[in-house]
């Protein structure tokens, strides 16, 4: 199986789990079952494989930018990064989806930390934990409920 | 009627249906011996990015894929734990906890770890782990590995000794005998071939020394001998002889203990040819591609 299938592959699955958050109010407990557990843990054995299977190949290391950036000359380890994206991001929007219904947060409000998380994850966590900050202030414990 | 529900290798009382659901067996094996059965799951577990591994990693060790290796290994040591734990559950419970026993015990997971992690590390680089004499420290982790795995394995016959002496045991003659001769055959023929296995610094003997061409499955050599042949049915006796021992106490009753006695010879002598024909050069059943 060469990267660029597996790279399809992956993404195909990972798109599938936000899809299934964004469906979590109808199916909460689905929605955990596959987006917090099982795509996540698929996702984890294939990186884990990339990593047995190609890290000793690989130059460079974690220790200076240009080591990272020769480990990711190497496209089996580069496939390897993109999936640990995949895996964590999909992981901390299940997370946000998780917390959210638990904290009487409202899904209209999610759903843009959900895309953010999707596209650049961290800044996805970054808006989730302002509403959540924001939401703890006296006066506003209302919003966006 | 009753000599044969005592044959049973698991009370009567237990429905049908859990008996074949994998699911109520690694909780039963984890009732019997926690530490085992949670070392082979864990393992076993491991197995899955290590075949996933196998599937994308391009490289070759001895002319096959250098995952096939460790896979195979978990899969020994998964399935040798299981039966280890399941098999503790018939030491009598003053003896399992004995500080020595559950000492032991944690050696045994120990060492199961040490091997496939060593096996995988190595399998990640592509290098030999066995019979690895490379430098110094190849050395002392090759040493360390044979040290371990002869603990791993002196557990079977530590089993044997505590299962034979449990007064409780209430099974069947026959199933007892099997068992203990089982895991003590499966301690003794094993040193021998793998001890053989060890000094001879190769398993092949003749032949060519490639995994390529092996038989199908097991990658036995189809041109020459193969200490590996002996191992594995030496190892095995522990399963050989039980389920024999079953069959037995259904056909000719659970207080006959000949029968098992005479398989067991049987099975000891079906060894030593294995290991005798490896010696000499011989594949075993060459026919098999």
């Amino acid at each position: 199986m060469d990267a660029e299938t597996i790279f399809r592959i992956a993404n195909s699955v990972a798109i599938a789990g936000w899809l299934v958050l964004l469906a979590s109010p109808i199916m909460p407990k689905v929605a955990h079952y596959v987006s917090a557990m099982a795509i996540p843990l698929l996702l984890a054995v294939v990186y884990s494989a990339l990593i047995m299977a190609f890290w000793s190949g690989g130059q460079g290391g974690f220790d200076s930018l240009e080591h990272v950036a020769e480990l990711f000359r190497s496209p089996e380890l580069l496939l390897a990064g993109w999936i640990h994206y995949l895996a964590f991001d999909l992981f901390v929007g299940a997370w946000i989806t998780r917390k959210a219904r638990k904290d009487g947060i409202a899904f209209w409000a999610v759903i843009p930390c959900l895309v953010l998380t999707f596209l650049f994850g961290p800044a996805g966590f970054l808006l989730f934990s302002a509403i959540t900050a924001a939401k703890s202030v006296p006066s506003l414990k209302g919003a966006a409920s | 009627m009753n000599t044969l529900a005592k044959s049973l290798p698991v009370p009567v009382r237990t429905p049908a249906a859990a008996r074949l659901d994998p699911v109520w067996w690694l909780g039963e094996l984890g009732r019997r011996e926690p530490v085992l059965a949670g070392t082979g799951i864990l393992i076993g577990l491991a197995a899955i990015p290590m075949a996933f591994a196998g599937v994308v990693d391009p490289r070759l060790f001895n002319g096959i894929d250098v995952w096939i290796k460790p896979v195979k290994f978990a899969t020994a040591i998964v399935l040798y734990m299981l039966t280890l734990a399941f098999f503790a559950g018939w030491v009598s419970g003053k003896d399992r906890r004995k500080w020595w026993f559950n000492v032991a015990v944690r050696i045994v997971a120990a060492a199961a770890l040490f091997e496939i992690v060593y096996i995988s590390y190595q399998a990640s680089l592509a290098q030999a782990s066995h019979y690895n004499r490379a430098d110094m420290l190849h050395i002392a982790l090759y040493a360390m590995m044979g040290v371990g795995a002869t603990l791993m394995v002196a557990f079977s016959g530590l089993l044997a000794l505590l299962i034979r002496r449990n007064p409780a045991l209430n099974v069947a003659p026959a199933i007892r005998d099997s068992v203990v001769i089982g895991l003590a055959l499966t301690f003794v023929l094993t040193m021998i071939v793998a001890g053989t296995l060890s000094a001879w610094g190769s398993h092949w003997i003749g032949g060519v020394h490639s995994d390529a061409g092996g038989m199908v499955l097991t990658g036995w050599s189809r041109d020459g001998g193969d200490l590996r042949v002996a191992h594995l049915f030496a190892t095995h006796a522990m399963h050989f002889i039980p389920i024999f021992g079953v069959a037995s106490a259904y056909i000719f009753g659970g207080g006959n203990r000949l029968p098992i006695w005479l398989f067991s010879a049987l099975f000891t002598g079906f060894v030593a040819f294995l290991y005798f024909q490896a010696l000499a050069g011989q594949p075993f059943l060459p026919f098999i591609e």
